[in-house]
């Protein structure tokens, strides 16, 4: 009975976690902006952390936690990396020369100036 | 003295990241600890710090308190039909002093409800702090001083 | 009984982690700018995983294997603030406008 309701349990919990994958990933195409898209490849980095420990306790292949935590280490370093990239490249010429919002546009919030066509950067 | 209990410790994690407490597999990681310890000599303050142990574990359950309300507010927060979030920045005036604590405080504050703290000032005197839904910049400042803040400033005296 | 017992609590833990992570990547759909985004990744993905983590931990009963996920838990309760801080701190340094609100304006004067 208990064993019934843990395989339904992770059943469902896969379909829960592929759904949150695809949403993340929509976001990284979406953007709209550099950081958006590391933010979105961080929060994949955890939800694929979460998916192998799913895969664990499904297969009962315990050692896919070192696996989970390697991965856990090896996207902090990404984040950092590109943390410290959005730092040092003056990413502020793109957005500045783009456009300089008028007053009330900044009141309105830029959710609505992410919406504007961008120049393709390269 | 100090190098010694440090190194103690990392061998002990090491030994429960790898999952073997045998004595060649400590052994490896007392080596290890003492050679990453030799690396980054240059890198760690001087000096003593302080630490009452009950205070630093109130800290740590309370940490785990808001933490399990901060993701619970956050979910409420996204699946509610209307997204009714106010978005702003606050400069939170700092009481700490040491720079471990205020690296301390921020990652608290990241990860309690509503806030995510963003920079420094250059002179250390104010926390940026961003908060997801914020009513009253005045009461979340005196929310996070009366929590974070001093049981921080009780952990360390 | 015993097994029964820890299989059910398996089963939610993995049910409330997926749920917490799913959540998460609503969040990130749903909130207008990258401050906010980042409240919903670094809390409730983080919550999420961790709550994964202690279910494999647990339904393994074998204490070598509890410890390295709790291991991985700390891991990634330390890690988190930390990306989130210092990827907030670029955006704000390169000159990400965050979704103003009047709030800000009354401690404006405080800003360096």
């Amino acid at each position: 009975m208990a064993q019934n309701i843990l395989s339904a349990a992770i059943i469902l919990s896969l379909g829960l976690l592929t759904l949150a994958l695809l949403l993340t990933v929509l976001r990284v195409v979406r953007g709209p902006t550099l950081p958006d898209r590391v933010v979105a490849l961080d929060m994949l980095v955890a939800v694929a952390i979460g998916l192998i420990a799913v895969i664990a306790v499904k297969t009962g292949f315990f050692l896919y936690i070192d696996i989970a935590i390697a991965l856990g280490l090896v996207g902090f370093l990404a984040t950092v990396a590109f943390a410290r990239f959005i730092m040092s490249h003056r990413y502020r010429a793109a957005t500045e020369t783009a456009a300089k919002p008028p007053p009330e546009a900044v009141h309105r919030g830029n959710a609505r100036r992410n919406r504007r066509p961008r120049r393709p950067r390269r | 003295m100090r190098r010694l209990a440090a190194s103690l410790i990392l061998a002990v994690v090491w030994a429960v990241v790898t999952g073997s407490a045998a004595p060649a597999n400590l052994l490896l990681g007392l080596l290890l600890a003492i050679l990453c310890l030799g690396v980054t000599r240059r890198h760690r303050g001087r000096g003593t710090i302080a630490v009452r142990p009950v205070a630093l574990l109130l800290l740590g359950l309370v940490f785990l308190r808001e933490l399990a309300l901060s993701a619970w507010s956050v979910a409420i927060a996204v699946l509610r039909p209307r997204l009714d979030i106010r978005p702003a920045m606050v400069a939170f005036p700092l009481r700490l002093k040491r720079d471990f604590e205020i690296a301390l405080l921020a990652n608290c504050i990241t990860l309690t409800p509503g806030t995510l703290s963003v920079d420094v000032s250059e002179d250390r005197r104010f926390l940026h702090v961003h908060a997801l839904d914020c009513r009253d910049p005045q009461d979340l400042c005196r929310g996070i001083a009366e929590t974070f803040e001093r049981r921080i400033m009780e952990a360390f005296p | 009984m015993m097994a029964d017992a820890l299989a059910l609590l398996c089963a939610f833990l993995l049910v409330a982690g997926s749920a917490f992570a799913l959540t998460a990547a609503i969040g990130i759909n749903r909130f207008p700018d990258l401050f906010t985004r980042m409240h919903a990744a670094s809390k409730a993905g983080t919550v999420g995983s961790s709550l994964l983590l202690l279910a494999a931990g647990l339904y393994s009963w074998d204490f070598a294997v509890f410890l390295r996920a709790l291991a991985g838990i700390a891991f990634l309760i330390l890690t988190a603030p930390v990306a989130a801080h210092l990827l907030a701190r670029a955006a704000k340094g390169s000159g990400y406008r965050i979704s103003t609100l009047s709030v800000r304006a009354t401690h404006r004067d405080n800003k360096k």
